[in-house]
């Protein structure tokens, strides 16, 4: 969803007017510099707005661009806690916060004060004391600090709670030996009934434990059931926690079922239903995934969050369908996604990424919103690039309309003037042809084909490389493309596409030795030599290799045809009709362009007693390249020069050069980082972060295999409850380990487990409904506590006051 | 781990003017700042940075001139991290007002290091809701007063609206002391009181529409937005009815007409999801002051419109103003020519419309006269056209325009982007349309003659004779014809050619107008459920607004 600011800049036409009359008008405070003297005074004044005053100026400082020095004012501001003023109090945290690191030994100062606030009466002052205490980063405190969130845990209002689970983070940070404490506090804090405090405490557990799974068995469905209604970034954290531990813990389970079936033949099952033994093929089965009902209570909760706001919480979402059930809940993730191509430009973008890759793994869901992937002149390339992966991965799946409009399209923006646009689109059409059927993928090629007359050489290069690919894959559909593509020869300038071509017609050199135009484009070829660009040359050396190779293939061939024959027959004779079929292919190609054809065959035939014209012309164009200015060409002149020395053995030569090309697949551009989990930055990043990704990417663990999962009884509340060990004990145990061990120490559990599984799922439902009824008056009776609290509040503060009076002394 | 590093914020000359550290060491803004600007713009919004130290993810979004940069350095949901952004954004225009100025900033530091440092605890982002954050930041006697009186601008968040100098500068500052307890609703402050309630609902639709060159719709779609105004005091619980104005109709009830106009619905939290799929209403307590309620998508073309549709379907659109573009004109093709008409039958529609939205929110309203059709200025006219722009992007070959004319408005050429920027006032934009014709000149013409001979294909006798499918674009392919010509007749060929090359592509067309929605859709009612809520007394009953805009940023582009 837009956010409110941009919605505003919409609504106020005169936005930039208002720009500029503000910045004339501006706020102008009274923020002339003051002498540090004056601002020291200014904090020891007993009245709330000059202090105030004064620490305002202090953060202004600090923040300022350059930093001015502030750490002279450590103890005057310090002393300010001891004021009554509430108003100042958050600045003073702040500074506190920015400054204890810099000078730990007066931070220490201001412990005693804050620890006072932590029994404050105020949940508010209360939250703020915790928070703040937790930022300090002198890791001296850390056990006070620890203990101050053991408090916090059990405070009776959610907002302290909050404070302490967030702090959880802190304090790991601060001191990494607290760690088996605070797990304990976050063990507590996920089963707390307020939803941001759990919110807030899958946070603090993905930040400071995220592979202490065992602490989530407890709290699972309360948290499925929670996960609706907590904040955004608690949400988020809960996706991501989720989405691992549904793959650890609930092992994948396919069943093979009858394939679903048309609505006719199921029609005609309900009226033959009667009729036993109809037969049954193989093919009608099919392998559908079985989940968990513990699994689907939480893909089942997710997905209001499809309406959220945040377009993180909907690809969180998304991932957690994408990865867990794809066939059963991907497509209700699909609508959302393609919302968020109405976000704000920089959210698009990422947005897209994501699409792609979904759509690289299901490409038909995003059919019917072909029309949101047409691209506008006005975007970013980042965006069009993103769009046109998109089109061209539906394209197979689309109607034949629909597949018409994206071909349209792509000859549009081929046309444009964007030569990256007109590149990727080339690119595109090629894909799309390569991934259809063969009318389409023929349709594709004229269209390419007709880019070749196009005045822009950039186009014409690339349409020429795209054509010679599908020309590679099915090369025996494109004999006569070829033929017309040697004829554009004469024309063509783009230095690119006439080596395409020159290439290709080489390749099918040994196509129909009988009627091959191969030798002939390579005599006309060779008159222009001089002029042509050095990738043409090289072509043109490599085509008279091929060619000279065929020939003396055929001749080889011959001579050893007679040789068995025994026949002394005329051998030259025969050949000369084969290899010179160009007085029958030369209509193509127009006169004026070679008005001197005559004297080549006169001189053909002049030659023909002791050379062949092919021989003749290869040792030309060998000469040729002996003195072409490039050394590469040059050696790769000399290199084909070695390997054709001898007319009789062409063997290791057919190996070199006539060699089956592999067929060249152009994938789609997003295929590289298909590995990479829906979600992650490293995705967006792509393969400029390499293989591994960005630096704490993790990557989607495996399922887990089945029996290696842990009980599903731990998620029952009351169980969990029972096996609670703390968690020094078990320091690094997983959860399948804990498993082993408790199967181990009850061996009447085993049988136990086994009947669990078996479970039907009725059962399975039956005893959800119950729960929820418990849920609901649970949730009643939480209520009334929560009226309650407020009442309960200054009842218990004294006692807590009392607490932390007796954790001083201590 | 997603807990955010640090962020800066750039003023619109890229000056530093906020840098704050949550965790860690992340790389200093002088550092990011080059890196940053080497890519071309529009830039990026996720770049990785590989050669810092740490290799650094850097997440950038730009929001009112001001440019926020969040660097991280592991592996992060970078969806989270610019909604971040973005939200950080927003709460900070709550405090300080929109739009959000780097004299702002500048002026209230102790405010923003607040904003900052509460909505993220350490780095992990915990406070989303910029209302319920005034519960926690200490803004101290008079600060916004202060502030929002120099400033000379009106109310806070809502500046130049409907809410004029009644909404947030009445409202006595916040103590915490007074909020101890916090809110039951996570997204509102608490203890709101206003003097004067006040409800106002702002619909607007954004327009992106691509046009074929035969004049077919390809796409249309109206991406829509409901910005909601609430300053009431206690605990309100409002609902809130659409309706589509006719559309969608045999769809059952009217929930099921709503959903099948406004598309792929995204909410505020504060919306009950039950209520809008069981009944198609928004039932919702609002945070307090201005937010947006809603997002959704109107697909204009329908469901299922055929691929196959003519210029016919350009026309039910019902599009205020129209643009057409023809290329290639002048004795030697190097003209092109924009006509922007007033479809026939939208001009007196979107009137029609306008007025009957008018008439449905006098009607409705608990008092005659409640709701006021908030059309800019205070106008009681239906729709105001405004802000009408033609943009015409040109290749890069193009050297200069040499002759513009403009039938009505001002055209100017901007090199820098490319294009010709044409403004028409809407008083000159009448039935018979308006036309700007304009004169390419391409690259001097040393090289032409060489460029002319290298140019490419002359004229082939190509004959692929695979079936062509017929294109929709009719005139494409219409000079690779047959033919060895030769003389002037040649040379005027090769330059139309030349010509061709300079030529547009698409146009685009912006606008805005007040007191219209492309959708159609109208508030219905608004009502504020007495037995729900709490704090408000039955004899209170808000002022309530609605106001329609339909805006197209370069949203309607016709190609040719």
């Amino acid at each position: 969803m837009e956010s409110i600011s941009r919605i505003s800049s919409l609504l106020e036409t005169a936005r930039d007017l208002t720009l500029e009359a503000a910045r004339d008008a501006g706020p102008r405070k009274s923020t002339r510099p003051l002498p540090a003297q004056q601002i020291k005074k200014l904090l020891d004044s007993r009245t709330e707005r000059e202090v105030l005053d004064g620490l305002r100026r202090v953060i202004a400082m600090q923040y300022a661009n350059p930093p001015q020095p502030t750490l002279t004012f450590f103890p005057a501001v310090l002393k300010t806690l001891s004021n009554p003023y509430p108003s100042t109090r958050p600045l003073v945290y702040n500074y506190l916060i920015h400054h204890a690191e810099a000078d730990p030994d007066t931070a220490l100062l201001s412990i005693n004060t804050i620890q006072k606030s932590l029994s404050d009466s105020n949940p508010r002052v209360r939250a703020m004391a915790l928070k703040t205490m937790a930022g300090i980063r002198v890791p001296v405190i850390s056990q006070i600090v620890s203990l101050a969130i053991k408090k916090g845990v059990s405070d009776l209002s959610p907002i302290v709670r909050k404070a302490a689970a967030l702090a959880c983070v802190k304090c790991v940070r601060l001191d990494a030996s607290t760690k088996p404490q605070v797990e304990e506090y976050i063990a507590t804090l996920l089963t707390d009934k307020q939803y941001y405090v759990a919110g807030a405490a899958v946070q603090a557990f993905m930040e400071v434990c995220p592979d202490r799974l065992d602490l989530v068995h407890p709290a699972y469905r309360k948290l499925c059931r929670m996960i609706a209604d907590m904040d955004e970034w608690g949400q988020l954290a809960l996706l991501r926690l989720m989405t691992v531990y549904a793959r650890r813990c609930f092992p994948r389970r396919t069943k093979t079922v009858k394939r679903a079936q048309t609505r006719e033949a199921k029609a005609k099952d309900f009226y033959e239903d009667l009729e036993p033994g109809a037969e049954e093929s193989e093919a009608e089965y099919d392998e559908i995934e079985q989940i968990e009902p513990d699994l689907a209570l939480f893909l089942k909760a997710v997905q209001p969050l499809l309406q959220s706001r945040n377009s993180a919480v909907i690809v969180s979402v998304a991932r957690a369908y994408l990865y867990l059930s794809p066939t059963n809940y991907l497509h209700h993730a699909v609508g959302p996604l393609i919302a968020l191509l109405r976000s704000p430009q920089d959210i698009q973008q990422v947005a897209l990424c994501n699409i792609v890759q979904v759509c690289l793994c299901n490409p038909q869901h995003f059919v019917p919103y072909y029309r949101h992937f047409l691209i506008h002149s006005t975007e970013a390339s980042q965006i069009w690039r993103l769009k046109l992966e998109v089109l061209t991965l539906i394209f197979p799946f689309c109607g034949k309309d629909v597949q018409h409009l994206i071909l349209a399209e792509l000859e549009h923006f081929s046309h444009g003037h964007n030569v990256d646009l007109v590149r990727e689109s080339v690119r595109a059409i090629g894909r799309c042809a390569q991934s259809s059927d063969a009318a389409t993928s023929r349709r594709c090629l004229s269209l390419l084909l007709k880019q070749i007359h196009s005045p822009d050489q950039h186009l014409v290069g690339e349409a020429m490389e795209v054509v010679r690919h599908l020309i590679q894959r099915s090369p025996d559909e494109h004999r006569k493309t070829v033929v017309r593509l040697a004829k554009n020869l004469d024309s063509l300038t783009s230095p690119t596409a006439r080596a395409s071509i020159v290439w290709l017609v080489g390749e099918f050199a040994g196509y129909e030795p009988d009627d091959n135009i191969a030798a002939d484009v390579l005599r006309i070829l060779v008159r222009g030599y001089a002029d042509e660009d050095d990738q043409v040359r090289a072509q043109i050396v490599l085509l008279a290799a091929k060619v000279y190779l065929h020939y003396l293939n055929a001749k080889n061939g011959k001579q050893k045809a007679i040789d068995a024959l025994d026949g002394p027959d005329d051998g030259e004779k025969r050949d000369k009709e084969v290899m010179s079929p160009t007085e029958d292919d030369d209509e193509g190609f127009r006169e004026d362009a070679f008005g001197h054809s005559g004297p080549i065959q006169q001189a053909e035939q002049q030659l023909e007693e002791q050379q062949h014209a092919i021989e003749l012309l290869y040792q030309h164009t060998m000469l040729l390249a002996r003195y072409t200015p490039s050394y590469d060409l040059r050696d790769r002149a000399r290199l084909f020069r070695a390997l054709l020395s001898v007319p009789s053995s062409t063997e290791l030569a057919s190996l070199l050069l006539l060699a089956p090309k592999p067929v060249p697949q152009a994938p789609s551009p997003s295929e590289s980082r298909k590995n990479f989990a829906l979600g992650s930055a490293s995705l967006v990043v792509g393969a400029e972060a390499g293989i591994s990704g960005v630096k704490g990417y993790e990557p989607i663990p495996d399922w887990v295999l089945e029996g290696r999962e842990p009980d599903a009884k731990l998620r029952d509340d009351g169980d969990g409850k029972a096996e609670y060990v703390p968690a020094s004990q078990r320091a690094a145990v997983s959860a399948g380990q804990m498993l082993d061990e408790a199967l181990q120490a009850d061996p009447g559990y085993k049988s136990n487990g086994g009947v669990k599984k078996e479970k039907t799922l009725d059962d399975w439902l039956d005893e959800e409904e119950e729960e929820t009824s418990s849920k609901d008056s649970e949730e009643r009776s939480g209520d009334e506590e929560g009226d309650r609290e407020t009442e309960e509040e200054s009842e218990y503060e004294t006692d807590s006051e009392e607490d932390e009076k007796a954790g001083l002394v201590r | 781990m997603s807990a955010i590093e640090a962020l800066y914020i750039f003023d619109e000359h890229n000056n530093l003017i906020l840098n704050h550290t949550y965790i860690g060491r992340p790389p200093p803004p002088s550092t990011l700042l080059p890196l940053y600007l080497q890519h071309a713009s529009p830039r990026p919004s996720l770049i990785y940075l590989p050669t810092t130290n740490p290799p650094t993810l850097l997440y950038s979004m730009i929001q009112d001139n001001l440019l926020f940069f969040s660097p991280l350095s592991s592996d992060t949901e970078p969806l989270l991290v610019l909604e971040f952004l973005h939200r950080v954004a927003d709460a900070l225009e709550e405090f300080l007002g929109s739009p959000l100025l780097a004299s702002k900033i500048t002026a209230n530091y102790d405010v923003v290091a607040q904003v900052i440092a509460e909505i993220a605890d350490g780095g992990v982002p915990c406070q989303g809701e910029a209302n319920a954050l005034r519960d926690v930041v200490e803004t101290g006697p008079g600060v916004l007063n202060n502030l929002l009186g120099k400033v000379g601008l009106p109310g806070g968040s809502a500046p130049g609206l409907q809410g004029g100098p009644s909404g947030r500068l009445h409202t006595p500052p916040l103590r915490p002391a007074e909020t101890a307890q916090g809110s039951a609703v996570p997204w509102r402050r608490s203890n709101v009181r206003h003097t004067s309630n006040e409800l106002y609902v702002d619909l607007v639709e954004t327009l992106s529409v691509t046009l074929a060159p035969s004049g077919r719709p390809l796409s249309a779609f109206a991406y829509g937005s409901i910005a909601f105004t609430s300053k009431v005091s206690g605990v309100p619980d409002l609902l809130l009815s659409l309706s589509t104005g006719g559309k969608g109709g045999g769809m059952g009830n009217r929930g099921d007409q709503l959903r099948s106009v406004i598309e792929r619905v995204v909410f505020h939290p504060c919306v009950r999801l039950n209520r809008w799929n069981s009944d198609g209403v928004l039932s919702f307590v609002p945070p307090d002051g201005r937010f947006a309620l809603c997002g959704y998508e109107v697909d204009l073309l329908g469901p299922d419109a055929p691929l196959t549709a003519g210029k016919t379907a350009a026309n039910n659109l019902n599009l205020p103003a129209m643009v057409e573009i023809t290329t290639g004109l002048g004795s030697s093709g190097s003209d092109f020519e924009v006509r922007m008409t007033q479809p026939s039958s939208s001009s007196s529609r979107a009137g029609s419309a306008a007025a009957a939205s008018l008439q449905s929110n006098l009607g409705s309203g608990s008092r005659p006269g409640s709701f006021r059709a908030g059309s800019g200025g205070g106008e009681s006219k239906g729709s105001a056209l405004e802000n009408l722009t033609v943009r015409v992007p040109l290749p890069a070959g193009v050297r200069n325009i040499s002759d513009m004319r403009p039938s009505k408005g001002e055209a100017h050429w901007n090199p820098a982007d490319g294009s010709v920027e044409w403004k028409v006032p809407s008083k000159d934009f009448g039935p018979a349309g308006v036309v700007l014709r304009c004169t390419v000149q391409g690259p001097l013409s040393d090289a032409d003659e060489a460029g002319g001979m290298l140019n490419g294909v002359t004229a082939t006798t190509y004959d692929y004779t695979d079936d062509e499918p017929a294109t929709y674009q009719s005139q494409h392919d219409s000079d690779s014809t047959a033919g060895g010509t030769n003389g002037a007749q040649d040379n005027s060929r090769t330059r139309a050619q030349k010509n061709r090359a300079l030529m547009p592509t698409s146009t685009t067309l912006s606008f805005s107008i007040k007191g219209w929605l492309a959708s159609g859709l109208k508030v219905e009612s608004l009502l504020v459920d007495t037995k729900k809520s709490r704090g408000l007394g039955p004899e209170v009953k808000p002022y309530k607004g609605v106001k329609y805009l339909t805006v197209s940023r370069d949203g309607i582009e016709v190609r040719c």
